[in-house]
């Protein structure tokens, strides 16, 4: 027994090297995510790494790079008395804030009407492509509408409500208008992935609920928010990065006003790398890594939280 | 397992070669690879005033010069990102472009420049005396010229000619419109829901009224000043409207006002005329920018300017070329004009059609000539964008004035001395 044990052992030891000897040379795994790789290293990667190279750069996008350590990052994260301190802390305040007003309704209200879609109703072909359609709008399309929509002299808005309120220059309406047409533009990517869930969970589990006397509330959220978990994770996670990176929605609706209130950090990061005057690309660069330390931290956390009761 | 692989082989072959492709047909596109009777010509022209600048192309080609241009439209701000990577890497570089006189300066000091001084003597008539000064000085820095104008555009003040009749009539007696009259016209207007001034623009409304006042954006051409009584003042003047609800409320759009025939005077620039005229029956009339005094006018203008970037692959002969199209548009610029701009060149002012037109007061005689006042400094972006955020959210009152502008002088110091690391 032991000898046929070793052998078998031997035998497959050997195998596993003859094995792999033969394939060494075999490329198809890497032809097979190479054209990705390409493009992933491309417009990903090598930008990413340039990037956190020129924060730690002084540069005018027009000389050459020259490198300076970590000037910047004491400059925006330690020196209080400098306008890019200020503007790195109202910049990454006014974000969280976007994320915080945004995603919970960005996640609740797809979420919702996925659950009323998936009940059937009447028309829902029709109602499933109206929720979807303001997705596939460019975002200045949606702001240009949106800025007409709330005017304070011609728009709807005001004219029905009887009332002369700046939406978009006055807090808090600059909050309210920024969250209610940020919810309105995403609906549809999150409610279609819901939508595919919801309709994978299996009827019996609800009948027998039904049988046990739970309400529709109790299977709502005993069954249906547990089966679905993983894309609830999911889309909470993309949504948050998504509204992190913020921009098009401030600088096109309230101009990051009033006072700098809506102004996001994407917005400070764009004025000094790119603004009319000399680029200040090494900050602008420095402002950018820690946004993108930011998402990853929050995303570290979410993926914590809602990873742990499995 | 092995046709699989040469099927993705193939696969990525050919992602490979569309991806060098790509990159190999867009630096083709540019400059010196391209054919060798061209002068790539750059410009930001990518609106309705594009037209006017392929009409003036056009016809110059016409005329079979040896070097045809070739008119490249690019929207501005992709232009300017555009340019430091085509020179750095000196593939692609336009023979010839189109910048605001803003820039130059910055351009100038980072040596991005070709000059036109040894290239004049072949064109004796360009030359200062055939120029706006206002257009013509941008382009002569520490002795040397580097840009040649094509405009000079300014920001001025359109009137509904029917409401000045009706509230203001005799402001205009003496060409000019002061605030005191402005003010006096919307106390009137008010009982009838007329609006008497629109706040449009503020950076240039504001720039106007602190020049008018004796401020500058800068002293010595180095540092900023922007914290000063001066600015103080504009400010206080422009609030001053707001509250006494001379100029319209937070948010109103006063170009809606002025062309629905609710408001008395539109600042605005000379290029907005296409856009006023959409209203059909509003008659309007073009002034100087408002003042505080009669007897020192201030217009805020900037200039389209003609520069060359360096490139070692330019021939000289090329080079005549382009000196060849800039003394064509010196003389044949009235299409320019027909665009709403106002041309530097002075060989369009005895135009009977340009005379017509209702932008050229501004130039018609030296003393209006030299009310244009081009904002030129090395900074002047950086002042920009601190004066975008501050105006109009003191003159609204969400700002107080001293903080806002403190908090802006220090924004530019700061942007300032970064930059100077």
């Amino acid at each position: 027994m032991i000898n046929t044990g070793v052998n078998k052992e031997l035998t497959m030891s050997a195998g596993i090297e003859k094995h792999s000897g033969k394939n060494r040379f075999n490329l198809s795994p890497y032809l097979y995510i190479g054209p990705h790789l390409i493009l992933f290293a491309i417009f990903f990667l090598f930008p990413t790494l340039y990037g956190i190279y020129i924060s730690f750069t002084n540069w005018d996008l027009i000389g050459d790079p020259e490198f300076v350590g970590f000037v910047n990052y004491k400059e925006i994260l330690v020196n209080q008395d400098s306008t890019f301190y200020d503007q790195l802390r109202t910049g990454l305040g006014n974000t969280f804030k976007f994320v915080l007003f945004t995603v919970p309704a960005c996640i609740i209200v797809p979420l919702l009407l996925a659950a009323g879609l998936n009940t059937k109703p009447k028309g829902m072909k029709f109602f499933q492509a109206l929720f979807y359609m303001p997705t596939l709008f460019s975002v200045s399309a949606v702001m240009i509408i949106f800025s007409m929509l709330y005017s304070v002299s011609f728009g709807p808005f005001n004219h029905y409500l009887n009332v002369e309120t700046n939406w978009i220059a006055t807090q808090p309406y600059a909050w309210i208008t920024l969250v209610t047409v940020t919810v309105w533009w995403t609906i549809g990517a999150n409610m279609i992935i819901y939508q595919a869930a919801l309709n994978g969970i299996s009827k019996d589990l609800y009948e027998a609920a039904a049988m046990d006397g739970a309400n529709s509330v109790q299977r709502f959220f005993r069954i249906t928010l547990p089966s679905i978990r993983a894309q609830i994770l999911y889309t909470v996670v993309i949504t948050t990065i998504a509204q992190f990176n913020v921009y098009g929605q401030p600088l096109m609706l309230t101009k990051g006003g009033p006072t700098s209130s809506t102004t996001v950090l994407l917005m400070y990061i764009q004025e000094n790398a790119f603004g009319s005057g000399i680029s200040i690309a090494g900050i602008g660069a420095a402002m950018a890594v820690i946004l993108g330390l930011c998402i990853m931290a929050v995303s570290a956390i979410q993926f914590f939280f809602l990873r742990q009761r499995d | 397992m092995r046709k699989i692989s040469v099927f993705m082989f193939s696969i990525l072959f050919v992602v490979m070669m569309a991806l060098s492709g790509c990159s190999s047909s867009s630096s083709g596109s540019g400059g010196s690879s391209s054919a060798k009777n061209e002068i790539v010509y750059w410009n930001p022209f990518t609106g309705p005033d594009g037209e006017n600048m392929k009409q003036i192309v056009n016809e110059y080609n016409k005329t079979n010069p040896k070097f045809k241009i070739k008119n490249v439209s690019i929207e501005a701000d992709d232009m300017y990102k555009k340019i430091p990577t085509v020179v750095n890497s000196g593939k692609g570089i336009p023979d010839l472009t189109i910048v605001h006189a803003e820039r130059i300066k910055q351009f100038v000091e980072n040596d991005l420049l070709t000059t036109y001084d040894d290239k004049l003597a072949d064109h004796p008539e360009i030359k200062a005396e055939n120029y706006v000064p206002a257009g013509w000085n941008i382009g002569d820095i520490n002795g040397s010229r580097y840009s040649v104008p094509l405009d000079v555009h300014s920001f001025v003040m359109y009137y509904n000619k029917d409401l000045l009749e009706k509230y203001a009539p005799h402001a205009l007696d003496d060409n000019v419109i002061t605030f005191d009259e402005i003010k006096a016209a919307g106390e009137l207007s008010k009982k009838d829901k007329i609006t008497g001034i629109g706040i449009t623009w503020t950076r240039p409304i504001f720039l106007s009224i602190y020049n008018q006042l004796g401020g500058d954006i800068t002293s010595d051409g180095e540092a900023a000043t922007l914290n000063t009584p001066e600015a103080k003042k504009a400010l206080e003047l422009l609030k001053g409207l707001v509250d006494g609800k001379i100029a319209n409320k937070d948010g109103e759009d006063p170009g809606q006002l002025f062309k629905s025939g609710k408001a008395i005077f539109y600042p605005e620039g000379i290029w907005m005329q296409n856009s006023v005229n959409e209203a059909k029956n509003l008659k309007w009339g073009l002034t100087s920018f408002p003042q505080i005094a009669p007897d020192k006018i201030v217009n805020w203008t900037s200039s389209h300017q003609f520069v060359m970037f360096k490139d070692k692959n330019r021939t000289e002969e090329k080079t005549k070329g382009i000196m060849e199209f800039l003394d064509y548009v010196r003389e044949n610029s009235l299409p320019w004009a027909k665009a709403g701009q106002n041309p530097a060149a002075l060989a369009t002012l005895d135009n009977p059609e340009y005379q017509e037109l209702p932008q050229s007061f501004l130039i018609k005689n030296p003393e209006m000539q030299n009310t244009l006042k081009i904002f030129d400094y090395k900074y002047n972006g950086f002042v920009a964008e601190e004066v975008d955020k501050l105006v109009g959210d003191s003159i609204y009152g969400k700002l107080d004035i001293d903080k806002g502008l403190k908090a802006a002088q220090k924004a530019v110091d700061d942007k300032i001395g970064t930059n100077k690391k």
